[in-house]
């Protein structure tokens, strides 16, 4: 053999090994970050704060805040 | 003092995934050992033909890849189908078919440089290729565009589509202008022969499976990492939610 076909396999299976090795690892890391975050979120939540849409609702709109309006329309809504 | 993490149960599909990661693995094992130790050498090219059972599955992923990108974007553009999956899906394959259009570009001219005496030739079928990584690179750079998500979505889903007219050139280029680049071999267009036989055939065929399999796991794992960010985004919303109302109640 000569050193041109060598060279071709190390290359493709050094790209799709590392590749795929770094998908594996950024999935895991993000993985970590979102149930850390879950958490943050469910403990700062837990200090008996109010609800969320009492804060995404604008002042004086009660029944927004009763129904939960705000919260169902989720974030990016204009409905 | 760091935060502990959710508990995550391997579910089924984390359990297929993985399996199919171990078959893509040995697949492509049998199909390094059958290609660089046990086909024989070709009559013309000699061992320099060992490199053929990878290219073309490199070329054929990337087709792959980049169908898989347009249908997802195609469901995305259809209203009765929109849904946010598609959009990821079609990021997702399209990642993977760029990394795979980059390996066809580089093993070919790996091949090129002792068959032909050159690295590079502005061959129509070399040509279309670069331009297709050149055209998915820019998709990839339009869906990092910053906008509201189906803003970004939709003109993405229509740069995918755009990209995706230069897939059928580069497959008939080689038929369309007769150049250096040889025309099919598994199964000619024209002749609907095939000009691989036996050992070699074999191998080749394994090599399409394998990469075909080793393509499912990437995108599959690059799917649900988009998938993860897109949660992180909103977590990121949930904190922010529950900082202010913290603030809130001490205030």
């Amino acid at each position: 053999m000569n050193g041109y076909v060598e060279a071709g396999y190390v290359v493709i299976l050094g790209t799709l090994g590392t590749y795929g090795l770094t998908l594996l690892a950024r999935e895991r890391a993000a993985r970590r970050r979102v149930g850390a975050a879950s958490i943050e979120a469910s403990t700062a939540a837990g200090a008996g704060a109010p609800a969320k849409a009492d804060i995404l609702a604008p002042p004086g709109d009660a029944s927004a805040v009763k129904h939960g309006a705000v919260e169902q329309a989720g974030p990016g809504s204009t409905s | 003092m760091r935060a502990p993490t959710r508990a995550v149960r391997p579910d089924r599909a984390a359990v297929t995934l993985r399996v199919l990661g171990v078959t893509a693995l040995v697949g492509v094992a049998a199909t390094v050992w059958l290609g660089l130790f046990v086909t024989p050498p070709d009559e013309f090219m000699g061992n320099l033909v060992r490199l053929l059972y990878v290219h073309p599955p490199m070329a054929w992923v990337a087709f792959l890849a980049y169908g898989v990108a347009s249908l997802a974007s195609l469901l995305y553009l259809w209203p009765r189908t929109r849904a946010e999956r598609f959009d990821r899906l079609a990021g997702a394959s399209a990642e993977v078919g760029v990394v795979f259009t980059g390996l066809t570009l580089v093993s070919g001219s790996i091949w090129g440089r002792p068959t032909w005496g050159v690295w590079w030739v502005w061959d129509p079928l070399l040509t279309t290729t670069a331009l297709l990584f050149v055209l998915y690179l820019g998709y990839l750079a339009l869906r990092r565009v910053p906008g509201e998500f189906h803003v970004r979505a939709r003109r993405s889903a229509i740069g995918a589509l755009i990209a995706f007219i230069d897939v059928p050139i580069v497959y008939l280029s080689v038929e369309w202008w007769r150049s250096l680049h040889q025309a099919p071999t598994v199964l000619n267009p024209t002749t609907h022969k095939t000009y691989v036989h036996g050992s070699m055939a074999w191998t080749l065929l394994l090599g399409f499976v394998s990469f075909t399999l080793v393509y499912i796991w990437l995108a599959t794992h690059r799917y649900r990492l988009a998938e993860l960010q897109d949660l992180e985004d909103t977590e990121g919303l949930e904190v922010a939610l529950a900082e202010r109302r913290a603030e809130a109640v001490a205030g």
